[in-house]
């Protein structure tokens, strides 16, 4: 954890890691016996679900939780499913997990090959949702949206995170394969690929659109790039599919060509692993393995009280548990130890400015706190720019009274967001 | 399957630059000390005993109002005993132990809790305690009364009073060099001006204060001093001689600064800066009181909410 310097005239710049110079080769974690799937459905009581435990699946076959249902995770092996439960995530999102035992007999269910030899986004949202790096396949498939860039990131937006940088790096050489398959998947010609600055041996990368990334942290943040280097100014409020422009990882782009190559969906995902003292192993897992099965071979450890932390330490969740599936767009898992986890105080804000300083967006942090401290989102949206904010977490980073100011943010978006749906369906109903 | 550890759950972001309330109030302690001690020393034990008094009955007062207001008691963040202190430091020594008492009790009860405790006060806290004070007992704050039976090797007179009274024909009795380094009759922790400017540099850069709020006081007492001075040297002091004495150093780095009641962005800091040094010289040259310092400063408390509202637009504004 970066603390405070002792001269604190200037605020405090956060420089994201970049990737160690000649990187291992990720450790291959076989395949688990048993596998945890999150699909991004609740359960329904109501309704006759489409599978039941004591079910099989074969590798490669889409589970769909019912007749009706858009979501699904590809099975990377067959198996039986021996639970189906729900679970709660962050802001009361409620999906449904399934645990599948591994059969030692594998049946392939290999739909996707026919449809292998001509890309197309249709296609690819119907069998290859879900693969690693986790391609937004569904919205740029979504007739609705209007894209007209893509960028390919190959930069980390946390400031421990350095997997995408490690994709880009090692696989450099795909990056033209990636390119054309992208446009002919899409027919969008402008794509570009955002790199670290410090990026060398850039001749792979010729004829290429590159977008050089600062290290500092939040210059690889979306709104970011597209203000500073595609030139689309930031509105608040609207995400970047808004704006027109799709964001894919650099692991999302190699692991369609992949697939596309090997006329089969692909499950390994690399994982950058950062223990208590700051060590890191990358790790390729198959999707669905629980993180215990990793910690236990790469010799991790976790005692009562710690904090995983999926993701990197400004943005990322904490998992409650080491049966957390390994999940498609999971880059990073920290182990954070007990005595280093700072506490968060019910305190006032104090007006000391330390947010104001730092807020990137120009957000009037001491101000917007006290409304939404107060449950007055509305008003933190009308006249305190709640939308500018980007989400990048260095106002609680630096509160002096440990306010979690971030969660507030988060929690009047969301609170902004339901209520207006809610309108929207009432208005649906009239 | 093997029991599982239970794993701390919180929300982004996971580290913290490890500031902390009371860091921040110790540090704010920590700097005052220089100008207090070379106050104990001048004025001898006294003083240490108004200061100590005031440190413990303002964490006293603290810690009671909450038990009765049924709040946590957290005098451990040191709040009220920077309050305490600050308080303290603007007395003279001889100042008698119920107005000690008396005075922190304004300050931590009707300066802050009932607005709600740290964070909530508009004004200044101690300098509410200091304005009611001198309103109730003008006496308190007369220094050369309240200083009479001392014996000091340099002029006897507090400067500020004796430029009201007496015009600036005095000034030539207080050389600046003198002043700075503490020759002068004042509170116990305002006339070591060089003690004063060091914690207050110290603060500044360790980032505890908003150094372009001390920059601007400065630059408005210096701004409006001089120019009441090129219009009429017979009558009016020069700007250094305002800024080495009173309460002026004391308020440029400790009391305009204090968090809650001052704005936090660029323009407000510079205009409620520049606005409080011109009115702590407007009521020293034209106004009823010798320093104008604490009124000054809770007018401009006053400004701070109207004024802060002027900050950059945000990311994606465009209007």
């Amino acid at each position: 954890m970066i603390k405070r310097a002792f001269i604190g005239l200037t605020k405090p710049k956060l420089k994201c890691d970049l990737v160690e110079p000649g990187p291992k080769e990720p450790e291959a974690i076989p395949i688990p016996p048993r596998m945890i799937f999150l699909l991004n459905e609740p359960l329904d009581s109501t309704r006759e679900s489409l599978i039941k435990q004591g079910d099989m699946v074969k590798k490669g076959e889409r589970i769909f939780l019912y007749k009706e249902s858009q979501e699904y995770v590809t099975s990377p092996v067959s198996g039986k499913i021996t639970s189906i439960a729900p679970f709660t995530g962050d802001f009361g999102k409620i999906a449904t997990y399934l645990v599948l035992e591994r059969e030692t007999k594998q049946d392939i269910e290999s739909n996707f090959a026919e449809f292998a030899a001509t890309p197309d986004i249709e296609t690819a949202d119907r069998y290859l949702r879900g693969t690693p790096g986790d391609p937004p396949l569904k919205q740029l498939a979504d007739p609705a949206n209007h894209f007209k860039k893509i960028v390919i990131t190959g930069v980390d937006c946390d400031v421990m995170c350095t997997t995408r940088q490690y994709v880009l790096t090692r696989f450099r050489d795909e990056m033209p394969k990636a390119l054309t398959l992208l446009k002919q998947m899409t027919g969008i010609d402008d794509i570009s690929i955002a790199m670290p600055e410090t990026m060398a041996k850039l001749s792979a990368f010729n004829g290429m659109n590159l977008i050089k990334v600062s290290s500092d942290y939040i210059s690889s943040l979306p709104p970011m790039i597209m203000e500073k280097h595609l030139g689309i100014p930031f509105v608040p409020g609207k995400e970047s599919r808004d704006l027109e422009v799709c964001f894919i990882s650099v692991e999302a782009a190699l692991s369609l060509v992949r697939a596309y190559e090997a006329k089969e969906p692909l499950y390994e995902k690399i994982i950058t692993i950062i223990d208590k003292k700051g060590g890191r192993t990358r790790v390729s897992a198959t999707i669905g393995t629980p993180i215990h099965r990793i910690f236990t071979q790469i010799g991790v450890e976790t005692a009562e009280q710690d904090r995983i932390i999926i993701g990197g330490p400004l943005r990322g969740v904490a998992a409650y548990t080491l049966y957390h599936p390994v999940m498609p767009d999971m880059d990073t898992v920290i182990v954070q130890d007990s005595s280093e986890i700072p506490i968060v105080s019910d305190y006032p804000c104090i007006n000391c400015g330390k947010c104001v300083r730092i807020c990137p967006a120009n957000v009037p942090v001491n101000v917007l706190i006290r409304y939404l401290e107060s449950n007055l989102y509305q008003d933190a949206a009308d006249s305190y720019d709640l939308f500018s904010c980007i989400e990048c977490g260095l106002c609680s980073y630096v509160c002096t009274a440990r306010i979690p100011i971030f969660q507030y943010i988060r929690l009047g978006k969301y609170e902004l967001m339901k209520m207006e749906s809610e309108i929207e369906t009432e208005a649906d109903n009239v | 399957m093997f029991k599982q550890n239970r794993f701390t759950v919180s929300h982004a972001p996971f580290w913290h630059d490890g500031d902390s309330i009371k860091t921040m109030n110790l540090n704010i302690m920590a700097a005052a000390i220089p100008a207090t001690l070379f106050g104990v020393i001048q004025f001898g034990m006294a003083a240490l005993g108004v200061i100590c008094l005031s440190i413990a009955s303002a964490m006293a007062w603290e810690a009671l109002f909450s038990v009765a207001a049924k709040r946590p008691i957290v005098i451990h963040d040191y709040n009220a005993a920077v309050i305490g202190m600050l308080f303290g430091m603007m007395l003279p020594a001889t100042v008698p132990w119920w107005a000690v008492i008396t005075g922190t009790f304004v300050c931590i009860i009707v300066g802050q809790q009932i607005f709600g405790g740290i964070g909530g006060n508009p004004f200044n806290p101690t300098l509410i305690g200091v304005a009611i004070l001198a309103l109730s007992w003008q006496n308190i704050f007369n220094f050369d009364t309240a200083l009479v039976n001392y014996q000091f090797t340099f002029t006897a007179l507090d400067p500020l009073a004796a430029l009201k009274h007496q015009g600036p024909g005095v000034v030539d009795m207080f050389p600046l060099y003198s002043l700075i380094m503490g020759n002068q009759v004042g509170a116990i922790g305002s006339v070591f001006g060089a003690g004063i400017i060091l914690g207050g540099l110290y603060l500044i850069i360790r980032g505890y204060i908003r150094w372009e709020i001390t920059m601007a006081y400065i630059a408005g007492i210096i701004l409006t001093a001089w120019i009441f001075n090129i219009t009429d040297p017979v009558k009016y002091a020069t700007p250094l001689f305002h800024l080495l004495t009173g309460y002026t150093l004391l308020g440029a780095f400790f009391l305009t600064n204090e968090t809650s009641s001052s704005p936090v962005n660029l323009i407000p800091m510079l205009i409620y800066g520049v606005i409080g040094g011109s009115l702590t010289i407007l009521i020293r040259n034209i106004g009823a009181y010798a320093d104008g310092t604490v009124y000054a400063i809770l007018l401009i408390n006053l400004i701070n909410p109207l004024i802060d509202k002027i900050r950059p637009k945000a990311f994606g504004e465009r209007v």
